[in-house]
């Protein structure tokens, strides 16, 4: 996964009592709530094993196209990291019968651009076209999909493109960061493993790629989503005759990792650094547990929104930071929590401090009944963002799709989402969120900051 | 709070949601499917511009308030003063005090955000459809005035601090090219200034400063609402009239002369970054004057040289040669598109390359794919793909990040060009274009001699492990 995309629900508290003084005036409240219903979709299987599930929604005259292909970076071996990546960058670059060029020229013909990118679990081939090219457009998708040439002549471009890639990565403080941690978290599995080595990019052949392609990708892995405006029996019969006939493929193979934590301060040395970039965090529970939602809320009350516990300290407060944030990076049958924040070199450790003072207060403190609702208000509308726009829509299913959940899951979110308690938000901080055993790393100028560290945990220095 | 495109934006609360403002419109062959945004306009005695354009698609509202204040016009002696006010924005006003702007917007259900332009300084709010009284209300509490601390001051002093090291200061690439770009290109010091500002000038900044910058630029005759969603037009007008129509209005100073020279030399300018292993490079050219046939033309160019896959620069420089991985660029990039500025604005492309490969040898393939669109008109197929990639950008940008899109362009053409119904006109300046008038504009406009390079030096050790 060489860019990650977080799922960040932000939410907010301000830490500060409020003294609302006698003359200010109260907001108005507004008027009464509209309904808001999931889109109608449709689902349903061709014979081969390939998924189809269409979204008919909204007024704007584009569709988008979207292939989800069950496999990514979780089916590569430890000597092929990014194999994947290579593998979706390598299907634009031509089918049986159409070169890169074509490709490129057909989808801006139709108003879009083909997007292939591979992802932890499960990897994405499509983009978005003028609602009358959606069927032509499922086509071409398909042949990339199916019949990739994979050129010689045009790997060793692609492999410079990496080399390139990884040397910028490895300049970034969240890119060598975000490696360290989840290297600490879940070690040999490849979810530990967030970037290649040069030599291994030095090493791929086309026949490496070409093994990976047959053993990840065919119809059983596949499912095809279209949402947007589009015509719905010309998109199902262009997607009966250019997928019926594939062959269904490999079965989905899982690897369910064993993610580990312990209180260490990781530091990547980078002197000179003029912030610290600080990433604290632990294995928490996947979607598939009863207290995901919750987790979620209270991911959001803690971290992740602009008036969260953890912005409003140690950014509208104390001034230490421009962007903090806490995500939950959530994988299949497993996921983990962070807070990063990138901060002064000079007050690294007073942040570090308030971050842990928030986690560890919310878990001894139930919050406000006020408080969780303001965050339960706020879930309730992203819930309406999330499912209203055609690529947003696509995004949900694919989850919902991956995790095993059922539709009534989107259904009934919005009424789980207002059955969290107050003590539910403290026993899932206080336990799921326990800081005791969290795993920090920290990208920065150790000698300067090695002082300021020392109280929070044992530090080893990663290189 | 963003001044730009910057990679630590805060989120917004939704996966990759971005603001993708493309950069042209519409068509030549008529749509097979037409679409309308319909559009209101009004003015309230005030002065304040007031657009409603409604959408029934899903329960949401947005709000959003355009102010006329760019970080072209800021005082001289106070670089990235136009950013910085727009943090003192969300630190309190008469009735919302710090936090509190932010709490009522996300504990009904909403996202916000603010940032800081060439042109302007915008404030907006996505939330649900019933919310919107509520979010006129504090966006008009916060237009009447505000009541800011010394410790508030300082406080996003910190933040403002900490957002240039994280997008500037402390990361390869930073500020490349969008900040080096205009200090290169432009004389005039309203172009060509530091527009994050120089940390010195943040911390200099004043409560006096804050007070004088509010008074002089954020009033409503200086300002324009736009409302975008689901609600009745007559009842959205009678709360924006509710709530904002006894703001007074102030006497507004004559705009600062922001004309450029004509560029009749190519510029060079060399930049070290000493966090970066591997060297950049970045060329623009001075836009023709906005709402030109020429205009229009350099925005077919730009779809036609570093749009897309199909486009030449990537099919050169990516495909053909393997120069690089992604040629960016545009109008106004990355900070907006070729609508939401009001000035002297550059077309501008820039990638990362290996240090095997020299930035001259770049520029001469570059200048390949620009002689032949200089010298010959380019064919009616070409033409007729631009035009489709034009129009369904354009549906992207009106239907974009939850009409949000739809919100900036509505905002600019009644800030900038007082009249918000051109939004359904653009299509109609594109459609004028003929493969000539894209050869002549090619000629004047991406002539060597209004170019300007800035070439990315990379000096950094990489960070072992």
């Amino acid at each position: 996964m060489k860019t990650k995309t977080y799922l960040i629900i932000t939410i907010a508290v301000v830490a500060l009592a409020l003294s609302l003084a006698a003359q200010k005036q109260a907001p108005p409240e507004g008027g009464k709530p509209k309904d808001f219903r999931v889109p109608a979709f449709r689902t349903f299987t061709l014979e081969n094993g390939l998924g189809v599930t269409l979204v008919p929604y909204g007024t704007l005259p584009k569709a988008a196209v979207r292939f989800v292909i069950r496999t990514g970076n979780v089916n590569e071996a430890a000597e092929g990291v990014w194999l994947s990546d290579l593998m979706f960058d390598y299907l634009k670059e031509g089918t049986g019968s159409r070169t890169a060029r074509a490709i490129a020229e057909e989808a801006a013909a139709m108003g879009g651009e083909v997007g292939a990118g591979a992802g932890g679990d499960q990897s994405s081939v499509g983009g978005t076209v003028l609602a009358e090219f959606a069927p032509a457009f499922v086509k071409l998708l398909a042949d990339i999909v199916r019949n990739p040439a994979f050129p010689e002549s045009e790997l060793a471009r692609l492999q410079a493109n990496f080399l390139r890639q990884l040397a910028v990565a490895k300049t970034e403080p969240t890119s060598l960061a975000s490696e360290a941690y989840y290297r600490l978290l879940y070690g040999d599995h490849p979810y530990g493993r967030v970037y290649p080595t040069e030599d291994m990019i030095k090493g791929y052949t086309a026949g490496l790629v070409k093994t990976f392609y047959e053993r990840n990708i065919g119809a059983r892995r596949t499912h095809v989503y279209v949402a947007g405006v589009f015509d719905e029996k010309a998109v199902e019969a262009a997607v009966r005759e250019a997928l019926g006939d594939w062959s269904p493929g490999p079965e989905v193979v899982t690897n369910i990792p064993r993610a580990a934590t312990k209180r260490v301060i990781n530091v990547v040395d980078r002197p000179g650094s003029i912030q610290s970039t600080i990433f604290i965090g632990r294995p928490v529970v996947a979607p598939e547990s009863p207290d995901y939602i919750g987790l979620e809320l209270t991911d959001s009350l803690l971290g992740g929104a602009f008036f969260s516990r953890i912005t409003a300290n140690i950014r509208e407060n104390k001034g230490y930071t421009y962007a903090p944030s806490s995500i939950l990076d959530t994988r299949f049958r497993s996921a983990c929590w962070s807070e990063q924040a990138d901060v002064s070199t000079e007050v690294t450790g007073a942040a570090l401090k308030e971050i842990i003072f928030e986690i560890d207060r919310l878990g001894r403190e139930a919050p406000a009944e006020e408080e969780v609702r303001g965050i339960q208000n706020y879930f309730a509308g992203i819930f309406v963002l999330q499912n209203s726009t055609p690529a947003g829509l696509i995004g949900q299913l694919a989850f919902l799709r991956l995790h095993g959940l059922e539709r009534s899951y989107l259904e009934t979110y919005v009424q789980t989402v207002y059955k969290v308690t107050p003590e539910d938000v403290r026993r899932i901080a206080g336990g799921l969120l326990a800081s005791a055993d969290m795993t920090v790393v920290i990208v920065g100028d150790l000698a300067k900051i090695k002082d300021q560290i020392a109280p929070f945990g044992p530090v080893a220095k990663l290189n | 709070m963003p001044l730009s495109a910057g990679r630590k934006a805060r989120s917004l609360g939704v996966a990759a949601l971005v603001v993708i403002l493309v950069c042209g419109w519409s068509c030549k062959p008529a749509p097979k499917t037409a679409y309308t945004v319909p559009v209101e306009y009004h003015r309230l005695p005030n002065g304040l511009r007031v657009v409603l354009s409604p959408d029934a698609t899903a329960p949401i509202a947005v709000v959003a308030v355009y102010y006329k204040i760019g970080f072209r016009v800021e005082p001289r002696d106070r670089t990235g003063f136009a950013h910085l006010f727009e943090h003192m924005m969300f630190q309190g006003s008469a009735n919302l005090g710090k936090m509190e702007f932010i709490r009522l917007v996300e504990s009904n259900g909403g996202v916000l955000n603010g940032s800081t332009r060439y042109d302007f300084t915008n404030y907006f709010e996505i939330v649900p459809a019933h919310k919107l009284e509520t979010v006129l209300w504090a966006e008009a509490d916060r237009m009447r005035g505000l009541d800011i601390t010394q410790e508030n001051l300082t406080n996003q002093q910190g933040v403002v601090t900490n957002e240039v090291k994280v997008n500037v200061l402390n990361q390869p690439y930073g500020g490349f090219p969008w900040l080096d770009l205009p200090q290169a290109a432009n004389v005039n010091w309203h172009n060509a200034h530091n527009f994050y500002g120089d940390l010195q000038d943040l911390e200099a900044a004043t409560l006096d400063d804050v007070k004088a910058f509010f008074k002089t630029f954020y009033a409503p005759n200086n300002a324009v609402l736009v409302i975008v969603g689901d609600f009745e037009p007559g009842a959205a007008l009678a709360l924006a009239e509710k709530y904002f129509a006894d703001i007074p209005a102030a006497e507004l100073p004559a705009p600062p002369d922001l004309s450029e020279p004509r560029q009749e030399e190519e510029k060079r300018k060399v930049r070290e970054d000493p966090l970066a292993t591997k060297p950049a490079l970045a060329f623009a050219y001075h836009m023709p004057e906005r709402w030109t046939p020429e205009y229009f033309a350099m925005g077919l160019l730009d779809q036609i040289l570093v749009q897309g896959q199909d486009s030449r620069l990537h099919q050169k420089l990516v495909q053909e040669k393997g120069v690089t991985g992604a040629v960016s660029g545009g109008i106004n990039f990355p900070l907006g598109d070729m609508f939401d500025y009001n000035g002297p604005m550059l077309w501008s492309a820039s990638l990362i390359h290996d240090e095997t490969v020299t930035p001259e040898s770049i520029l001469a393939l570059v200048d390949e794919e620009v002689e032949k669109l200089r010298t010959a008109p380019v064919g009616e197929d070409i033409l007729a793909r631009t035009l489709i990639k034009v129009r369904s950008g354009y549906y992207d940008s009106v239907g974009g990040f939850f009409g949000f899109g739809r919100a900036n362009l509505l905002a600019s053409l009644a800030l900038f060009d007082d009249e918000p119904g051109r939004i359904n006109r653009i299509e109609d300046e594109f459609r004028k274009v003929t493969p000539e008038l894209i050869m002549k504009t090619a000629q004047d406009v991406l002539r060597p001699t209004n170019r300007t390079a800035v070439i990315l030096k990379a000096t950094a050790k990489p960070v072992g492990e």
